[in-house]
């Protein structure tokens, strides 16, 4: 087996080593801050449809926000929190945007960082593929997004993990927006000694199966949570476009110093059946798009594909042109 | 191989012993090394519900979908 593809298969137990542990101690420094739980937010899918937006290339690469604002969509927008920013700087503001990755001190940016004044040390943010205006113009896009997120926020409901950063619970709740609380699930919550068990215990609040990432978590919230039973999605590509250097990839850093030059050998290389093009994904996208496939085939709705590119396709998911699904939201 | 075999001769080529970077307890090493710093940003639990709303008052599960 590929090497990609035989490091994807343990990506299973290795997120829960990666982000349990601190996913727990976030849960309890946002005790204090806890209040509304994500099922206060149960069954209020416009018209029974939702457009899941995720952060992934094709949805710059097809113009999906600018095509989305200029149709308009009559249903209800979950965006994950990577492409709140672009949401909003097309005119697009979502009805709920998901959070959830423990990260300390990356995830408050895709709200716009009110306390960064010059260029990070960290360059995630000039690296990364999912939002490029941030690799442009790191301090600029920021303060526009600043302004943004301030000027939305009381108009956007957050389905927040308890994992999530204490710095995104308050940067939310400065702009105004509105917390609806949930747990991760990490593990079996059928056995005893179950972590998930004892957040519920803990705190109340309903355990959510996130499968992997944000964007995944922002689908099952728009079918398990908010009660849509026909759910589209754009920017949720499970890959990067053919043309991206593999410098630009989400885990290049890591790759590159476990493997050496033999870090090529991590990236899986596909067809995308929209385009004809050859993706590609790294073990994580490749495991991100494994999972959904997985939980697509057991969801009680019907999951469209408007990506127009990416590598989401198997049983279980109908593709659309976008506009073709922004006329069944109406 | 050095340990156990000893020649009375002596060879006019250098002999390249395979490296361990690549015996299999390595590969298998350096893939625990390199999953510990990938994966993903929330768990997913295998063969569970989307939505688990803990214990109803009947004891029973209360989940947004059977287990598969």
């Amino acid at each position: 087996m590929e090497l990609g593809k035989r490091l994807a298969h343990a990506l299973e137990r290795a997120t829960f080593e990666r982000v349990a542990a601190v996913g727990l101690a976030n849960a309890e420094l946002n005790r204090p801050r806890i209040g509304r739980s994500i099922l206060e937010l149960a069954d209020t899918a416009s018209g029974g449809t939702a457009l899941v937006i995720g952060a992934g290339p094709s949805l710059h690469g097809r113009r999906s926000l600018a095509r989305l604002a200029a149709h308009g969509f009559a249903g209800t927008v979950v965006a994950a929190d990577g492409a709140l920013g672009a949401c909003l700087r097309a005119g697009v503001v979502p009805d709920v945007v998901v959070t959830v990755d423990p990260h300390p001190d990356r995830i408050v940016r895709w709200f716009g960082d009110p306390s960064l004044t010059r260029a990070s040390d960290d360059d995630y943010f000039r690296r990364q593929e999912m939002d490029p205006a941030h690799a442009v113009d790191e301090v600029g896009t920021n303060a526009a997004l600043v302004r943004l997120v301030d000027t939305h926020g009381p108009r956007i409901r957050v389905a927040i993990a308890t994992s999530a950063s204490p710095a995104v619970a308050a940067r939310c709740a400065s702009a105004g927006m509105q917390l609806f609380w949930w747990n991760p699930m990490v593990d079996d919550y059928e056995r005893a000694e179950s972590l998930s068990r004892r957040l519920h215990a803990d705190n109340g609040l309903p355990c959510l199966n996130g499968g992997g990432n944000v964007g995944t978590a922002a689908w099952v919230v728009a079918h398990a949570v908010l009660g849509a039973r026909r759910v589209g999605l754009v920017g949720i590509d499970f890959g990067y476009a053919p043309d991206t250097p593999y410098e630009r990839t989400q885990y290049y850093p890591e790759l590159r110093e476990m493997l050496g030059e033999r870090f090529v050998e991590a990236f899986v290389h596909e067809t995308s059946l929209a385009t004809g093009e050859r993706w590609f994904s790294d073990p994580a996208y490749h495991w991100f798009r494994e999972v959904f496939l997985d939980m697509a085939r057991e969801a009680g709705c019907e999951t469209v594909n408007c990506t127009e590119g990416g590598l989401l396709y198997g049983p279980g998911i109908r593709v659309e042109a976008l506009e073709t699904f922004l006329v069944s939201g109406r | 191989m050095k340990a156990y075999l000893r020649g009375n001769y002596t060879l006019d080529v250098k002999i390249e012993e395979t490296s361990e970077s690549d015996s299999p307890e390595t590969t298998e090493a350096f893939e625990r090394t390199a999953l510990a710093r990938l994966g993903g940003s929330i768990c997913f639990v295998s063969k569970k519900a989307f939505l688990w709303k803990g214990d109803g008052t009947n004891g029973a599960g209360e989940a947004t979908r059977p287990r598969a």
